[in-house]
């Protein structure tokens, strides 16, 4: 009975995790991010409440700023927002620290995140990150309970 | 043990299924209400179109495979809606934009020539909708009854046709 046990627990916990998976692809094949780079909702949640901790700048590279304290850039797929952004950076030093989100749609049919990386790395930036919304900006944050703009 | 096996059987065969959008949209509840502006700024409630079968359409601008299926949504639209259902007569599409952003709502609409009811807050994901039908994710529908009642939820291609093809008077 024991091991039965065991077997059906392996099994759901297999199961679960296949399921993730197959719900969030990875997102190392090709994409302009490593998985270092992926910044979970919680730890960005816990910054922005925190007062004495260091902010990052963060970027809303969307369709709207919905992350407490994000600047709003508008859809990155878009040439003029992407120019806008670059204006942006040119600002900071290379080491300041940087978060871009958009969190329209699963990041493989995400259209906005990947040209915001791309520019990110190209202009050399050191320490930038991506909010990691595998789903959506709903289900990984406000469904949370995360800060957001008024 | 071997009730064990099958309750653990179905237990994983419907694991995928205890994360999908069901709560507020299980067939047989209740849709509901909605009350939210057309693009020239009038009020339409969801229940204003009471006796008729609704797809409630959920997308946005930004969604591609939603803009996508608009195409679909107007051929559909041509063939059903002046027909009689078991609950409901004619049919008719509420959409329900996600969008942030007036214009590209409006243009979109424009471009494709929607011509079935549309509504929007342009609040993006935060639009207070999105979370009353617990929406996980974009292209979203519920098809509801003439008395406003979820007949079926998130068809899409071949399978949306049918489903609704399923409630024509016969």
């Amino acid at each position: 009975m024991q091991k039965a046990k065991i077997l059906i627990f392996s099994i759901l916990a297999l199961s679960a995790f296949a399921f993730a998976l197959s719900e969030y692809p990875s997102q190392g094949g090709g994409d302009p991010w490593t998985q270092q780079q992926l910044l979970s909702p919680a730890d960005l949640a816990k910054t922005l409440k925190d007062p004495k901790a260091p902010q990052p700048i963060v970027f809303s590279v969307g369709m709207q700023a919905v992350v407490k304290g994000s600047i709003e850039i508008g859809p990155a797929m878009v040439k003029d927002n992407l120019d806008k952004l670059k204006q942006q950076l040119d600002k900071l030093p290379k080491n300041a620290s940087i978060v871009v989100y958009c969190g329209c749609c699963p990041f493989s049919r995400c259209p906005n995140v990947r040209p915001a990386m791309e520019l990110l790395g190209s202009m050399k930036f050191t320490n930038y990150k991506l909010l990691n919304l595998p789903q959506n900006i709903k289900v990984d944050w406000i469904d949370h309970g995360y800060p957001m703009n008024e | 043990m071997k009730k064990l096996w099958l309750v653990t059987a179905f237990l994983v065969s419907n694991l995928p299924f205890s994360y999908g959008q069901s709560q507020p949209t299980e067939t047989g509840k209740k849709a509901p209400e909605i009350e939210l502006s057309s693009p020239a700024g009038k009020l339409i409630p969801l229940s204003s179109l009471k006796g008729k079968l609704v797809l409630i359409d959920f997308w946005a601008t930004w969604c591609a495979p939603c803009v996508q299926e608009q195409d679909e949504l107007a051929r559909l639209y041509q063939i059903f809606r002046n027909l009689a259902f078991t609950n409901g007569k004619g049919f008719e599409i509420y959409g329900v934009s996600l969008d942030a952003k007036r214009q590209d709502w409006e243009g979109t609409i424009a471009k494709k020539h929607i011509s079935w009811t549309q509504v929007s807050d342009l609040k993006f994901w935060r639009s207070p909708v999105a979370r009353t039908y617990n929406i996980q994710e974009l292209p979203f529908n519920v098809l509801i009854d003439g008395n406003g009642n979820i007949l079926a939820r998130n068809l899409h291609g071949e399978e949306l046709e049918k489903g609704i093809s399923k409630f024509l008077k016969k």
